[in-house]
């Protein structure tokens, strides 16, 4: 069971706590760094728009034939001496994780950031075969301490100030630790240094898997992922079955692209690559490599409409730009994937009934497929969701029957005519009812004018 | 040699709230030289239905448009995103050919209109709505316009955002949208703009009915502020 789904209104009424909290309003305002980063990174390319097909090309690839990457993935891999394990469903992903953790008696895990990892629930598996996690990346190991979940996908604990950290770690260390951010990048040192060198199991996500070498890549920027990924006995790589490319030579314009688009950065610190476990004769490494593709839902896309999003490469730029996203500060989407992406992903992967709201979550500004580096067309695709919402019959009955009501009415001059004429009539109550509640709850509703356009003709 | 015609689509929405700005839009035209015909029997071209996903609804308003204009001569509409409606999604729609329109201020700055000068001395802010700014690429023609007038044109911080009107995503988020109007209109007063400008009546209803109850700020469409400048009748 994943945590994906969501209930109509939710979306809304944790909007609505997110713009009553100045705090939160005032954090989330640091998206702006990140976008402006990004253009000022895409300027510096000489042809960025081909770059953007070429990466979108090279997604597109990848995902026309996935199984087929799995299978070379997967050869490549076991011979190198790794195991790979293919998951249908969230529940068999944290099963075996688990089983793999229980096998080597694993008491701590040590993990970097994982969005797939947040998907499937992973921590609550592990804790619940009396396994300890810790997130060792900082905003997400912050946002454990709080018991906070992701805002953003790149910058999970953006909501979050350096004096909320302070409290955080304060309480940790038992003494008061000052806001200040080398002090709190030292403390985080202090509390995670143990992890790193007690974890028994460390647990990554792979931004890309190539398969031709069966090589896994993560991208990171605090070192942190390098150390999870290499110094415990055991290292357990999770990632979306969508991430495949076919050969190394194709990650060059996903990695041009990845860190530019996310925080402006050419490349992020480190791009770790890593093609199976320790070898005879090698020093460093985990004595043991599990790649574990979780597909939860990601085949529903397959060869429909749809598929483009699984082009995604979770840079996080359709939310630096999305204006929705900026007010909402990211948690009304829901615990794991927000902003457009978010909002196109999460329907597509539990059933579009299953939340209904995030397809209408969006002005289908178009800023989102602006920014995107690969070219997916975020609000066209909002768009299509609206439609299946309608067909399938998951938007509310009032809605269909307004709807059709209008439309029949405004198919023909003379019904158009009518309709504004009874408009007019009933304007004095649209204060109280539905759409005209909602919109002049914060604004002058729009008086029909006396005499229409077309009548003073 | 006659004027040359085109078809003016005033959109429901100039129709039904701001008739005036649709009859501006007609004097602009006739002002630039054209002859401007208003077909009979136009409505909406179904663009509430369609951004919300119902196809059906939307088709069956959308097939007023294409009975009501012919291919003959150019179709203007003072609306970016109606203007983006008939334009990029209506062919798909009904399964025709697409027709040539134009949203009203590309329409006259690409034939070279020459514009009065009633604005000399004001100072606009121009807010560019999402359909006509990404969907049409129009950006520099309003300006263009409006400086033509006159005006002394301000930037908005951040003009490529969202004024939060979006459709049905006004009444369906309104929290959402009205703190997004509030950016707006708090960027417009930043820079010190007497009135803000805009090109979508859909955009212009939800700016102006956020000012009424806060700042007062007039907000008006391009076509009224070319046509009388922009106040103090705006």
């Amino acid at each position: 069971m994943t945590r994906l789904e969501q209930a109509p209104g939710r979306f809304r009424d944790v909007a609505r706590a997110k713009l009553a909290d100045a705090h939160v309003q005032r954090a989330i305002t640091s998206v702006e760094r990140l976008r402006s980063h990004r253009l000022e990174a895409w300027a510096e390319l000489p042809g960025v728009e081909e770059l953007r097909q070429r990466a979108h090309d090279v997604r597109m690839a990848a995902v026309g034939d996935i199984d087929g990457h799995l299978a070379r993935f997967t050869e490549a891999l076991e011979a190198r001496g790794g195991h790979v394990k293919v998951c249908a469903t969230a529940a068999e992903a944290c099963a075996y994780v688990t089983g793999v953790c229980e096998r080597r008696g694993a008491k701590l895990v040590a993990k970097s950031k994982s969005m797939v990892t947040e998907e499937i629930g992973l921590n609550a598996a592990l804790e619940a075969a009396g396994i300890e996690p810790v997130e060792t990346d900082l905003g997400e190991y912050i946002l454990q301490l709080a018991g906070d979940h992701p805002v953003h996908i790149i910058a999970p604990a953006i909501e979050k100030t350096k004096e909320d950290v302070a409290a955080l770690f304060s309480k940790v260390e038992g003494h008061p630790v000052p806001a200040e951010l080398e002090e709190l990048t030292a403390s985080a040192r202090r509390q995670l240094r143990r992890v790193f060198l007690e974890a028994d199991v460390g647990i990554t996500g792979a931004n890309f898997a190539v398969a031709e070498t069966g090589t896994i890549v993560t991208v990171t920027n605090e070192g942190n992922g390098r150390l999870v990924a290499s110094a415990p006995k055991v290292h357990i790589a999770i990632t979306g079955i969508e991430r495949l490319v076919p050969a190394l030579t194709d990650l060059a314009p996903l990695l041009e692209l990845l860190g530019r688009s996310g925080t402006g950065q050419r490349l992020t610190s480190y791009t770790h690559l890593v093609t199976g476990p320790r070898r005879e004769g090698e020093e460093d490494g985990p004595e043991e490599l599990h790649v574990v593709f979780v597909e939860n839902g990601r085949r529903n896309l397959l060869g429909t409409k749809y598929e483009e999003m699984l082009a995604c490469i979770r840079c996080g730029a359709c939310l630096n730009v999305c204006p929705v996203f900026r007010k909402t500060a990211g948690a009304a989407y829901g615990p794991v994937y927000s902003g457009p992406m978010g909002a196109v992903l999460v329907p597509l992967l539990v059933g579009i009934g299953n939340a209904p709201a995030l397809p209408h979550a969006s002005s289908l500004c178009g800023a989102c497929t602006e920014a995107c580096p690969v070219k997916i067309p975020l609000h066209d695709l909002l768009l299509e969701l609206r439609r299946d919402l309608v067909e399938q019959h998951a938007a509310s009955w009032r809605e269909r029957a307004a709807l059709t009501l209008w439309s029949l009415a405004w198919s023909r001059p003379l019904g158009y005519r009518a309709s504004t004429f009874a408009a007019r009539l009933g304007q004095g109550l649209a204060v109280r009812v539905g759409p005209g509640r909602a919109w002049a709850s914060g604004r002058a509703l729009p008086r029909l004018a006396r005499r229409r356009f077309r009548s003073w003709r | 040699m006659g004027a040359q015609r085109v078809q003016l689509f005033a959109t429901c929405l100039a129709d039904l709230v701001f008739p005036e700005a649709a009859a501006d839009a007609e004097v602009l035209l006739r002002q630039a030289g054209f002859e401007v015909e208003i077909p009979r029997g136009q409505v909406c071209c179904g663009q509430p239905a369609f951004n919300s996903g119902h196809r059906r609804a939307a088709r069956r308003v959308a097939r007023t448009f294409a009975r009501s204009f012919s291919r003959s001569a150019p179709v203007v509409l003072p609306s970016g995103s109606c203007a983006t409606m008939v334009v990029r999604y209506l062919p798909e729609l009904l399964g025709i050919e697409p027709y040539d329109a134009w949203e009203l201020s590309a329409f006259l700055d690409a034939r070279g209109a020459a514009v009065p000068r009633l604005n000399e001395g004001r100072t606009v802010a121009y807010h560019d709505s999402c359909h006509m700014l990404r969907e049409l690429r129009v950006h520099h023609q309003p300006r263009r316009l409006l400086e033509r007038s006159g005006a002394d044109v301000l930037m908005l911080p951040r003009p490529d955002l969202c004024c939060g009107f979006g459709g049905t995503f006004s009444v369906r988020q309104p929290e959402l949208s009205v703190a997004m109007a509030d950016d707006k209109l708090a960027g417009a007063d930043a820079v010190g703009a007497e009135a803000l400008v805009t090109a979508d009546p859909g955009c212009l209803m939800h700016l102006s009915g956020r000012a009424a109850r806060t700042t007062g700020l007039p907000v008006v469409h391009l076509a009224s502020a070319l046509a009388r400048g922009i106040g103090p009748h705006a």
